[in-house]
């Protein structure tokens, strides 16, 4: 059988690990360790574990090279990329998840609530890693200066540009005033003693019609 | 007319921000991608890759592969269970004797587990010859070029796309006469660009797909597509004789690129067809950025000729694509490329832009933000840059006496002449947006830096572009209003409403933008109106969201369904009442008189017991509702390194109506994404030229924007209500930063001094561009 074997910190010896215990959003959980049927073998990943062997799929496995961000977790209080990180090292370690951070009584975490409060995602995908860093930010400093903010998250690869808002959720988290990247300008407001009316009940007909006939061939 | 006079209704939900429906689950951890989901008895599929750029396949051994313990199928083109073709026309098939690019598919295999499949794949043995390969659209045309494709003859892909182009294929605008234009103007501008990298929208989640074999040629799938509606239409027409069934989740981002998969998809349903068990292919990141579709390549060598007052009069020349090794109905992006160019360029008469396709040996290029627009505008703005650099022009104001007005002609993607009937006040907008930036103080002049600090060197561009696909394509949806006694609790009428409607959500909002102008024409709240799961068997037609259409299309579709839906509540209402029906009105789920409040009665009481009232609508394609986008950038340049950062940034659009002012708000961030602004600054995709191999496998060598590169963003938005359904809402997502690269190059050239026509410019670039490499 297989069995992970470590290099002990303190001693600086090989250690040999049969079975290995992770403490997740405070539920215990022994693996035993090798190559039969539902052993996690040396080699399995953090991400692996969690989103394939206990169904928590809410970290992501993306670029699968500790790039991009979307697998992080925290381990013990600080945000690591699982995606890189073997199951096996882990022995004995409190984890933290995506799903570990709502509260089933108090509701969801201040970060989560504020994500939805300033929109701070468009597909969704990279947000539970990003949700992930910016929590073990604010695990260690309550009131993080904007460019923290930015650098602890500059590991987070977001392709949609999700970046405004999540800064906009997480300054206003930390009480950072004037620290908006983002300023919409609406027309409409700058309009003096604008005329609000209400809506038509019946629709143009270019605007309900179903025929094209606007081609000029 | 002014913009203060156009009169702005007061909507109860439309505008405003409502939380997306699916938010608490995405906050959460519990939103459903792809890869989140299985089925009983899964197998799961790997390819053997070519190594080669273009090979012929000698012999392929599977023995070993095949006898390893959890090995389900090993499929080559040898034993494949149907012959599946590809692109349009069909030019090739997912499983051929030739690898036409470096990852090309060799094999694929179905296993027990990952590890296993993986480990199969190693133990394929191939045995190749290696045949010349060309790897830019400019060499495959030259005569003696390798040849890729029997049906190619010179590589030269054939023009038009039935689907699209119904009356014939549309692939040059042609009109006018534009030699005697050229001799006319008063300035003239001559030169070949070229934007072709072909860089990666590399999406978040890579594209996956699960198969299901059911019998008889049916498949059901499962996918991270954008839009089931066409991922069904693509495979029907590839896998012989079949019918298939898509279903989606939420999607990790895919910008147009994650929509057919058809190499992964065709895949899984051959493992699936051989195996009788449902297969999964989830792309590694490395296959995604290797052998997924890029942007496509583009080389425009064109003349540009204007009048005195900057209005440019002549455009001839040709539209080079390179399209890598399969050509997926590229055809329609060059409809659409030649359509957005005309409108930045409304007032020219004088056309003769012709365009060819070229396949080359690399990786397949597609659809990406942009949709062709953002390729051809990149090359094209270069033109009209020297022509405003020899006129002295401020770019401001030649964008806005250029661009498409209200009632100018413009030919769209399917070859047919349309008249704009979209908004007045597109100069305003861009005169509003470029006060906001502080154009007119940061505007010296052409090649001349806002300001020099030390080596670092400020300079601004501009650029705008548009787009009429925001009414593509056919779609359709049915509202019902159901029976929930649970809500006469609360104040309700006892009654919720579905939309039946095919969208996926990948990130836009649009789901729930559904739900919200639904409960605005019942004037109900949004959380009692919910939507369907994506899928296109349970659905009415929904053509998806791509090209910015979600906004009109589906706006337009759900809000006359419901409409439909309120008019039969009404008419039912009306008896009860026994009042006309337009003495009534209705609010959350009531109907009552409009003089005589108390006299009412609940929507749940006027169906029969247990059944619904139900509407249906939909939406017809047409091209009339131009949208426009400006984009504003300034950029620092170092002058000794050639490094830029981007200092600011400015958009701005008239949206017609805001639907959601978040949605928007992230829309037009969007544009800074998906390969769009980086394409000019720092994503470089290099072949090796040896090998044809791309250069960047992963995303430590993918360079992509962190949050600490996020420039300021300022945005301005007009609504001035234009007529296209109901809300008089315009999509823009798709065009929101399509003008941004090529701003970005007039930026940088400014600050520097020197004309920089390299996509993208990279610090080597500009260094040239400066004399100084």
């Amino acid at each position: 059988m297989d069995t992970a074997s470590t290099v002990c910190p303190e001693t600086s010896k090989l250690v040999t690990k049969d079975s290995v215990t992770l403490t997740i959003n405070g539920r215990r959980f022994k693996f035993s360790v090798g190559d039969g049927t539902g052993d996690i073998s040396p080699s399995e990943t953090l991400t692996e574990t969690l989103r394939k062997r206990l169904q928590m799929t809410g970290s992501k496995e993306s670029c699968g090279a500790g790039a991009c961000g979307c697998c992080a977790v925290i381990v013990n209080g600080d945000a690591i990329a699982a995606c890189m990180t073997l199951t096996v090292e882990l022995d004995g370690n409190n984890i933290t998840t995506i799903e570990g951070l709502e509260d089933a009584r108090k509701g969801l975490d201040p970060i989560q609530q504020a994500f939805i409060d300033e929109y701070a995602f468009q597909c969704g995908y990279c947000t539970p890693g990003i949700i992930m860093v910016a929590k073990a930010l604010f695990m260690k400093k309550a009131h993080p200066a904007p460019d923290e903010i930015k650098e602890a998250l500059a590991g987070n690869y977001c392709r949609c540009i999700s970046h405004y808002t999540v800064l906009r959720a997480l300054n206003k988290l930390a009480g950072n005033n004037n620290a908006e990247l983002s300023t919409i300008v609406k027309a409409s407001d700058l309009v003096q003693e604008p005329i609000p009316i209400a809506q038509e009940l019946y629709p143009s007909p270019y605007a309900s019609g179903h025929v094209c006939k606007h081609s000029l061939d | 007319m002014q913009y203060r006079d156009i009169r702005q209704p007061n909507y109860r939900h439309v505008g405003k921000y409502s939380p997306r429906k699916e938010a608490r689950e995405i906050v959460t951890g519990k939103a459903l991608f792809l890869d989140d989901f299985s089925l009983p008895h899964i197998l799961y599929g790997r390819t053997k890759r070519s190594p080669y750029a273009h090979a012929r396949i000698v012999k392929i051994d599977t023995s070993a592969a095949e006898s390893l313990e959890g090995v389900r199928a090993v499929i080559t083109h040898e034993n494949a269970p149907f012959l599946a073709g590809l692109g349009w026309p069909v030019h090739r098939r997912v499983l051929e004797s030739k690898a036409f690019h470096v990852g090309d598919q060799v094999a694929i295999v179905a296993a027990e587990t990952l590890e296993i499949a993986d480990e199969a794949v190693d133990l394929i043995k191939v045995e190749y010859e290696p045949l010349p390969a060309v790897f830019t659209a400019v060499d495959a045309l030259k005569e003696g070029a390798p040849q890729l494709y029997e049906r190619f003859p010179g590589n030269q892909v054939d023009p038009g796309c039935p689907y699209f182009q119904p009356d014939g294929p549309f692939w040059q605008v042609n009109k006018g006469d534009p030699d005697k234009a050229i001799a006319e103007a008063d300035f003239v501008a001559e030169d070949e660009i070229s934007f072709s990298k072909m860089p990666c929208p590399a999406a978040p989640e890579t594209p996956s797909v699960i198969a299901r074999y059911d019998g008889n040629e049916h498949y059901t799938m499962w996918a991270s597509s954008q839009s089931s509606h066409i991922m069904k239409l693509l495979m029907q027409a590839y896998v012989p004789g079949s019918i298939i069934d898509v279903n989606t989740f939420n999607v990790g981002g895919s910008y147009g690129n994650k929509q057919t998969m058809l190499n992964a998809a065709v895949s899984a349903a051959m493992l699936a067809n051989v195996t009788k068990r449902p297969v999964k292919i989830v792309l590694t990141k490395a296959e995604q950025l290797m052998t997924y579709e890029v942007r496509l390549g583009s080389t425009v060598k064109a003349k540009m000729a204007a009048n005195k007052d900057g209005v440019v009069t002549a455009v001839k020349g040709d539209w080079l694509v390179d399209v890598g090794c399969v050509c997926n109905s590229t055809q329609g992006q060059i409809g659409v490329g030649l359509g957005e160019a005309q409108l930045v360029l409304a007032k020219c008469q004088n056309w003769f832009l012709d365009s060819h396709i070229a396949v080359t040996n690399r990786q397949q290029a597609g659809i990406v933000r942009g949709y062709g627009g953002q390729e051809l505008n990149s090359c094209l703005e270069k033109l009209l840059c020297a022509i405003m650099r020899e006129g002295n022009f401020n770019p401001l104001s030649v964008f806005k006496n250029n661009y498409v007005s209200h009632g100018d002609k413009y030919l769209w993607r399917d070859g047919r002449t349309y008249k704009s009937r979209s908004s007045f006040f597109f100069p305003d907008v861009m005169q509003e947006t470029a006060d906001r930036f502080g154009w007119s103080e940061k505007w010296k002049g052409w090649f001349k830096p806002t300001s020099v600090n030390g080596v670092k060197a400020r300079g601004v561009g501009m650029g705008v572009i548009g787009n009429c696909d925001i009414q593509e394509d056919n779609t359709e949806a049915i509202v019902r209003i159901i029976p929930d006694l649970n809500l006469s609790n609360l104040g309700g009428g006892g009654s919720t409403v579905i939309v039946e409607c095919d969208i996926t959500e990948s990130g836009m909002g649009q789901r729930s933008n559904a739900c919200k102008v639904v409960a605005e024409v019942f004037n109900c709240p949004y959380e009692w109106v919910s939507i369907t799961d994506p899928g296109s068997r349970n659905n009415p037609s929904n053509f998806g969201l791509c090209g910015s259409r979600g906004t009109i299309t589906t706006g337009k579709a759900v809000t006359e369904a419901a409409l439909d839906a309120k008019k039969k509540a009404m008419e039912l209402a009306a008896i009860k009442l026994d009042r006309p029906v337009d003495q009534l009105d209705m609010r959350d789920m009531v109907i009552y008189v409009r003089d005589t409040p108390e006299l009412s009665i609940p929507i749940s009481r006027l169906a029969d017991k247990e059944l619904s009232i139900v509407g249906y609508g939909k939406h017809v394609e047409k091209f009339d509702c131009p949208s426009c986008m400006v984009v504003f950038i300034e950029v620092e340049v170092d002058l000794e390194t050639g490094h830029t950062e981007v200092v600011q940034l400015a958009g701005g659009t008239d949206i017609g109506q805001i639907i959601d002012s978040k949605t928007l708000e992230m829309q037009l961030h969007g544009g800074i994404g998906s390969a769009c602004l980086d394409t000019a600054i720092f994503e470089d995709c290099n072949l090796d030229p040896s090998t044809g191999r791309l250069l960047a496998s992963s995303m430590i060598d993918y360079k992509w924007r962190t949050f600490n590169e996020i420039p300021p963003y300022t945005g301005f938005v007009m609504e001035s209500q234009i007529d296209t359904f109901m809300f008089k809402a315009l999509g823009i997502g798709e065009v929101s930063g399509a003008a941004l690269a090529s701003a970005a190059l007039m930026a940088i050239s400014n600050a520097i001094g020197a004309d920089v026509k390299e996509y993208p410019a990279t610090p080597a670039v500009v260094l040239k561009a400066m004399g100084k490499a």
